[in-house]
């Protein structure tokens, strides 16, 4: 709104004039309230307001403008001599004296007037003078900060972002009261006209990065940025890969800790769910709650994690290729009593799998889409129709449903919900491959992984840094968490500038 | 146009993907899992017995324990084993896999005329793996060992593998040997290969039947017993109980095992080795070859059955820890006696120790080493037993039973 195009028409110093150009222009619509009213007692001059109900705050409209408005008309009653004043006097005394609001600006053309009303503003306009002013009057109900619903945690905040961009930048700023921490706002989408905020600490984020994300953003040109997601996807560096290379999290904490690593936080009004960039693929296996449970606890959570996500990605298919083709690798007990269960299935190890995973793809699915009250009863069925019914039928084996619930449970370890599903995608593909080629094809599976995600970049910085390319003072904070005291230094990968976390501590020598 | 031909690549490379029709992939209800196998030879030809595992009557799940038995056996015959193993489909709904044998028999009688072609087979096929143990049965066929029904480990291949296992372990007349250690025997020389022997003890038609195991003491049973003397590939004799513990001291075999020696007055002391240690060294000494055993035991006292023993005393134990050593060592002067006047077999490698010691006497040696230098070999036993403890009790309350 303000990048003052030469195209954007100006405003008319007749009031009647500039009132008609807007109403045709926002077509009448029935929310939008102008209201005139005198600027003097005796006065020929009107003044009037135009603001939208339910955006703006009718309290505040009526309390701090119309209110003050008319106090004012009042007392001006006697100076008749408004006409032989300049009306820049005129404007400077309501916005100095009379008004009694914090945030003024001044108006010049349509598009910013538009931009003020269909923002909740309210906008004033003065009979004879070719500026308006647009007071913050913004108001609507909000959701309020309530306990983020995808990210829990035992211990730490449980304060989450919401939908109002001014509330969430509050949130951040509460966290880091740095004067480094800088605000960038941007409004993209044509129609919507979203705001945006990009965040990072000044003295900590990488300023090629910072100016990345601005060019990304810039670039953007769509109608509607109604959630995070429309970003994310318009500015992520790779399209042809199942795993995100943007970060988002509904939690001011994550933030202010990915901030304090240099990151770059995009903030989108109307989503609680905020974007961090660069996202390394480890990143995405942190939760929020690593760092303020003790490091032991932490790293034992965190290797837990890594076993989830190797069971997964890999539980059903390593099943079928044990079973289809190296039955030697079963202890021979085993390889009887699984040989037992499947003595009545019909169907090969392969189809047995597949069937379970989809069906159980389809209630994960159903649950979270049903109402709340529902959701219960599906997950109810689910177990009874997946859990004994399917076995006693005969259909699948026992031994393949604690298979499929194992590696369904492992998924949920995940904290990054888009990685959970992307893994839990990826082993379908697994599961073929083992049905064809045995472990050979898992572990050609596995390699062609590898080799995906190490062509991954995000945001300049190599998606597994750091461990490929390896960086041995980094690894203090990837596989396990160390010690906050141990902790001294940022990730090299996304800044190089400000690198001590802690203060360095005086060396033996300085000591003595 | 890059991409397009991108896409193309890909597309077909998906679709060479499902012509391959998943090579080799067999569920594991396609398989007969084999546990223990078999062989005879009648007339000419070789008869190869497959125990396989019915999976449904093993496991534990409902249903399981019904009419069948838990394991069926597959019997064939043809000129060479590979044959009689391929025919075995016909009469068998799956094909045999070997993966998990747990337990190969040899006839006596094969045994006797020699037994080396059959290993051929059992180390070249690729699905067979190399931790079975192969015994030889004794006074019956093997094939009928494999017809016994067991308690306690529902499938018999289970139960002659476990027990294999544990008595080697804690009773040590009987001794495990795979085909890799019984092929290397074979082949070096200096050295003559050892197997199990395996009876069935009591009445083999009811062994045969499921009332075997309804029984409480099961009419027929398998039992381990002695050592199976060979010279080369052939079984030339037994050893008895005594002999082959004799024999499992020499080749440094046992981790445990249990022997009596009589008491100063009447009755028996019995003793148990917790551990033992043998060195065999050989040497040529003036053109004659010597062998010197260094075994040094620890034990317990398990048991005393006399009156007499005072345990609290020093002199006491030295006392028996000498009797036990003499005993342990008679057995080992015993069964070297009988392998060097009886069998004419140097089952123990006395042959390698001095080919170690003196590889050069030994290309002299080597020649006619089992038939002339090993009967007359010097063998000198020291036996150095030593007790480390007398269980819970010092003194028997026997002593004070009078």
């Amino acid at each position: 709104m303000d990048n003052p195009n030469t195209s954007f028409q100006t405003l008319f110093d007749n009031l009647e004039q500039n009132l008609r150009q807007i109403k045709q222009t926002l077509g009448n619509s029935g929310d939008i309230v102008i209201r005139t009213i005198p600027l003097s007692r005796h006065g020929k001059r009107m003044i009037t307001l135009i603001y939208i109900d339910g955006m703006a705050d009718k309290k505040l409209v009526n309390d701090f403008i119309v209110e003050s408005l008319m106090s004012n008309s009042n007392s001006a009653e006697d100076k008749d001599d408004l006409d032989k004043n300049g009306f820049e006097d005129d404007v400077q005394s309501l916005k100095n004296s009379v008004l009694a609001l914090g945030s003024i600006n001044d108006l010049t053309d349509f598009e910013a007037v538009y931009n003020a009303v269909l923002s909740g503003d309210t906008v004033i306009l003065i009979d004879g003078y070719t500026a308006g002013m647009s007071a913050d009057t913004k108001g609507w109900k909000d959701r309020g900060v309530t306990e983020p619903a995808s990210e829990n945690v035992v211990r730490g905040p449980r304060e989450g972002f919401s939908e109002s961009i001014g509330i969430n930048i509050a949130l951040i700023r509460r966290k880091i009261k740095s004067p480094d921490l800088r605000m960038d706002k941007k409004q993209i989408g044509r129609v919507t006209r979203t705001e945006i905020g990009i965040m990072y600490v000044k003295s900590i984020a990488n300023d090629k990065i910072v100016k990345e994300v601005h060019a990304r953003l810039d670039r953007i040109d769509i109608d509607g940025i109604l959630e995070s997601g429309y970003i994310e996807e318009l500015i992520q560096d790779s399209n042809f890969t199942p795993f995100p290379t943007v970060f988002n999290t509904e939690r001011p904490d994550v933030v202010a800790a990915e901030l304090l690593e240099g990151k770059v936080a995009i903030l989108v009004d109307g989503t609680p769910y905020t974007l961090i960039v660069p996202a390394p693929f480890i990143s995405f296996l942190h939760a929020a709650e690593d760092y303020y449970q003790r490091a032991d606890i932490s790293s034992f959570i965190r290797i837990l994690r890594f076993m989830g996500i190797f069971i997964s990605l890999l539980g059903p298919s390593l099943y079928i290729a044990i079973t289809n083709f190296h039955q030697e690798l079963l202890p021979t007990q085993l390889l009887i009593g699984l040989a037992a269960q499947r003595e009545d299935i019909p169907f090969p190890a392969f189809i047995e799998a597949f069937i379970m995973e989809a069906t159980f793809e389809i209630l994960r699915e159903a649950g979270v889409r049903m109402p709340k009250y529902i959701g219960a009863a599906v997950s109810i069925v689910g177990t009874l129709v997946i859990g004994s019914a399917a076995v006693e039928a005969g259909v699948v084996s026992a031994v393949m449903v604690i298979v499929v619930s194992l590696t369904a449970i492992s998924s949920f370890v995940i904290p990054a919900y888009n990685v959970a599903i992307a893994f839990r995608m990826l082993r379908f593909p697994m599961m073929g491959l083992a049905a064809s080629f045995g472990l050979f094809g898992i572990m050609f599976g596995i390699i062609l992984l590898i080799l995906h995600l190490c062509s991954l970049r995000t945001f300049g910085v190599p998606y597994m840094s750091p461990f490929a390319p390896l960086t041995p003072a980094d690894q203090k904070d990837t596989l396990v968490r160390f010690p906050h005291w141990l902790m001294r230094t940022r990730p090299r990968l996304a800044n190089q500038k400000n690198v001590n976390r802690l203060n360095p501590a005086p060396s033996r020598k300085s000591r003595e | 146009m890059n991409r397009r031909y991108f896409i193309y690549m890909f597309i077909s490379l998906v679709w060479v993907s499902f012509l391959t029709g998943c090579w080799n992939r067999k569920e594991m209800n396609e398989l007969a899992i084999v546990l223990a196998a078999g062989i005879d030879k009648v007339d000419d030809r070789y008869r190869f017995s497959a125990q396989v595992v019915d999976p449904g009557q093993v496991s534990s799940r409902k249903g399981g324990g019904g009419g069948r038995a838990p394991a069926t056996l597959y019997t064939e015959e043809a000129d060479t084993i590979f044959e009689a193993v391929r025919k075995i489909t016909r009469i068998s709904p799956r094909k045999l896999y070997f993966s998990h044998l747990r337990i190969f028999v040899i006839d006596e009688s094969l045994a006797k005329e020699g037994m080396a072609e059959v290993l051929d087979f059992l180390n070249r096929d690729h699905e067979i793996r190399s931790d079975f143990y192969i015994v030889v049965s004794k006074g019956v066929k093997a094939e009928d060992t494999l017809k016994i029904l067991t308690a306690v480990e529902t499938i018999p291949a289970n139960q002659l593998f476990s027990s294999l296992d544990a008595s080697e372990r804690n009773w040590s007349p009987s001794m495990t040997v795979t085909i890799d250690s019984l092929i290397d025997d074979l082949i070096s020389d200096g050295k003559n290969p050892v197997l199990t022997g395996l009876r069935v003890v009591g009445e083999l038609e009811t062994g045969k039947s499921k009332r075997n195991v309804e029984n409480i003491d099961p009419p027929g049973r398998l039992r381990y017993s002695g050592l199976a003397v060979f010279k080369k590939d052939r079984l030339i004799g037994w050893l008895n109980e005594d002999e082959s513990r004799g024999y499992n001291f020499i080749m440094d075999n046992v981790k445990s095992s249990v022997g009596n020696v009589t008491c100063p007055g009447e009755g028996k002391v019995i003793g148990e080795v917790i551990r033992a240690n043998t060195v065999v060294k050989g040497m040529v000494y003036r053109g004659r070859p010597q062998v010197n055993i260094n075994v040094r035991i620890e034990g317990n006292v398990g048991e005393v059955e006399c009156a007499t023993l005072d345990l609290t005393k020093k002199d006491t134990i030295r006392e028996l820890e000498k009797k036990m050593g003499k005993k342990i060592g008679k057995s080992m002067e015993s069964v070297i006696e009988k392998a060097q006047n009886s069998y004419k077999s140097d089952i123990f490698g006395f042959g390698k120790a001095i080919r170690r010691s003196n590889p050069k006497a030994w290309k002299t040696l080597k020649k006619g080493w089992d038939e002339e230098y090993f009967t007359d070999l010097r063998v000198t036993i020291n036996v150095d037993y030593k007790i480390r403890g007398t269980g819970t009790m010092g003194k028997s309350f026997l002593n004070e039973m009078k």
